[in-house]
């Protein structure tokens, strides 16, 4: 008989960029972490992320998501974090967690939590979406990065966010041909860079542009897609038939939040984040006591902005918990704060700094 | 394929169709939607199909994006089996 | 099928003078001269590594970290470092200065297989169109580019403001 009951000074739900900065940061400091991850093997998203990074030094500018994903893990490693991987964290209450690994339950007894679950990719719905073939970016992105499968040889890639441009390359990288990149809005969504080395490579990116339908017997063979007007309606005429295997659906993210939601957290509906987002302050402190959050589910961005987070709740924790002074405590915070800041510049950042603001400055923090 | 067998929520195969003919008999948000439809009470529990169900009940009865909440979630969010929960003492 | 879709209102085209404009890109008088950087990065987005690697601070993105690249022209001897360690794959070396007729233009490539030096390709503008022939002159892929090769080619003069890469050399099936 396993031991039903394990106590954890620190338990991070989530072992992606946002849980594993947390961890490393929070146990250089001496507080007992266990990480919980439902998959085989640590690192998130990081682990599928093969571009190089964009931001400054002390974000790992150019350097390879994966590289950064083997990096923190080393970090876990020397500071002895603990790892519980092929763990499903199933439940939250207060300070108890239940978990369920190699077919049995426990219950997790905390101090504090981190919950550090990540986004779930959003759904577009048009006939056929069911058929095999149509898939989430991210999925294709597993597929061939992590189990290094091609999901297909002939792609439609629908969304021209950062997601959908950068998907797009890494299905070129692995040999399988973009048909094209359509993007409902007039504009296309994510980085000029992107796209335009994906551009170089011939693929037209069709803005004003829907996927009407993906059609097949059994799995996808055809995707029918067309013009659309400033309403979103499809214009009469302009559907045409592209023969692909694989449909990608890049069209957003959403905080994976439902152990928030469980735990009793207040939220905010901020689309811009992408969702209703779960209320922190300025530590990554949740309304509920000893529960924290960090990266995509406390809204989402990206996986620099995520570690980042991550660092900041890390410090937090560890200042609560008493390994830190609060004057070296702040120090470390106010750094973190900045190179959050500074991944929040710009035309692409400004509107997430702003929905930022309006959860760390909410009256539900006091 | 016709627009009406449009499939919505994959794990409980509800159509479109059956979602919005809930919808026009009362059912004005998501909790009252899965209790009528069986939409989003499968494996995935909702993570696919909420924002289609909360965009369907939104176009139909206008209630403001913002204010269609989640259906509550309850433990276990993830599938467990019973035999497991069963050999638990805790639980 | 891709030509058609190409000539779709709407299609997405990189902005000429977008780029032209942003302060990366050298002016017609430099890039006559020298051999010279061109960086095609026209978007303020929260990224330096340009200038962290330029030994001789000729890049400059300081504060805020969305400044737009602006390089000295006269402080760069076109060494090239910055080319492999741009995310956005944005960075070029133009020589226009290779022979009488021609011009050289380097480029990150990170698809697979890498063409050979010597081989002869088709070079393609920045809607991936077949823009002259060309031929690999120099193909670096050491392993502190971290998997970013840079390909070097030869093209005739006139195409060295449009031609930005390599048709991917992965097997294309001809009847389509």
């Amino acid at each position: 008989m396993g031991k039903e009951t394990m106590n954890v000074e620190l338990a991070v739900v989530g072992g992606g960029p946002a849980g594993l900065a947390v961890a490393a940061k929070a146990a250089s400091y001496g507080v007992q972490v266990t990480v919980f991850d439902e998959n085989e093997r640590p690192g998130g998203q990081l682990f599928k992320q093969i571009h190089k990074f964009f931001g400054s030094k002390e974000h790992q500018a150019g350097i390879r998501g994966h590289d950064i994903g083997y990096s923190l893990l080393s970090q876990c490693e020397e500071f002895g974090v603990k790892t519980m991987l092929n763990t499903v964290v199933w439940g939250i209450e207060k300070n108890m967690l239940g978990i369920q690994n190699n077919g049995r339950t426990y219950t997790i007894k905390t101090k504090k939590t981190i919950i550090a679950t990540g986004a779930s990719e959003n759904p577009l719905c048009f006939p056929g979406w069911t058929l095999s073939g149509v898939m989430g970016a991210g999925a294709a992105q597993t597929m061939m990065n992590v189990h290094r499968v091609q999901p297909g040889q002939k792609a439609l890639m629908v969304g021209s966010g950062n997601v959908g441009l950068i998907v797009s390359y890494q299905l070129l990288l692995a040999g399988i041909k973009v048909a094209a990149i359509v993007e409902a809005l007039p504009k296309i969504g994510g980085y000029m860079v992107h796209a335009a080395k994906i551009r170089r490579t011939g693929v037209p990116i069709l803005t004003s542009a829907t996927i009407c339908e993906a059609r097949g017997e059994n799995e996808v063979e055809e995707a029918v897609i067309a013009s659309i007007d400033e309403k979103g309606n499809v214009m009469e005429g302009t559907q045409r038939v592209l023969p692909v295997d694989l449909i990608c659906i890049a069209v957003g993210l959403r905080p994976l939040a439902e152990l928030c939601w469980m735990a009793g957290c207040k939220f905010m509906f901020l689309p811009v984040l992408g969702d209703h987002v779960p209320i922190h302050d300025e530590n990554m402190r949740s309304t509920v006591k000893d529960i924290y959050v960090a990266g995509d589910v406390a809204g989402i961005e990206e996986a620099s902005t995520a570690m980042e987070e991550g660092r900041l709740a890390g410090i937090a924790v560890a200042e609560e918990l008493g390994y830190l002074g609060s004057e070296e405590a702040d120090e470390k915070k106010n750094l973190a704060r900045k190179r959050l800041e500074s991944l929040r510049l710009g035309p692409f950042g400004d509107t997430r700094a702003e929905a930022k603001r309006k959860l760390t400055e909410s009256e539900v923090n006091r | 394929m016709s627009k009406k067998d449009l499939i919505i929520c994959r794990c409980e195969e509800v159509t479109e169709e059956e979602i919005k003919k809930a919808i026009r008999e009362g059912a004005d948000n998501v909790d009252a939607v899965k209790r009528a439809t069986r939409a989003g009470m499968g494996l995935c529990q909702s993570h696919t199909c909420y924002t289609l169900i909360v965009k369907i009940i939104h176009e139909m009865t206008g209630k403001p994006i913002k204010e269609i909440l989640p259906a509550t979630h309850r433990s276990p969010i993830r599938p467990i089996t019973a035999e497991i929960l069963a050999k638990s003492k805790n639980m | 099928m891709k030509d058609r879709l190409k000539s779709t209102p709407g299609a997405w085209v990189i902005s000429r003078e977008i780029l032209e404009a942003s302060p990366g890109y050298p002016s017609k008088e430099e890039l006559k001269r020298k051999p010279v950087i061109v960086i095609e990065c026209p978007e303020e987005i929260p990224c330096d590594p340009c200038e962290t690697i330029c030994p001789r601070g000729a890049i400059v993105v300081g504060e805020p970290i969305t400044n737009l690249p602006r390089i000295d022209q006269d402080k760069c001897n076109a060494c090239g470092l910055c080319i492999p360690i741009c995310p956005g794959l944005a960075i070029f070396l133009v020589d226009n200065t290779y022979s009488e007729k021609e011009a050289t233009v380097s480029f990150p490539y990170e698809y697979y297989p890498l063409p050979k030096e010597g081989d002869e390709v088709n070079a393609v503008n920045r809607e991936g169109e077949i823009a002259c022939k060309a031929k690999v002159l120099k193909v670096r892929d050491p392993k502190s580019h971290d998997h970013t090769s840079v390909i070097t080619i030869v093209i005739p003069k006139e195409y060295s403001n449009q031609v930005r890469g390599i048709e991917l050399q992965q097997k294309v099936d001809k009847n389509e």
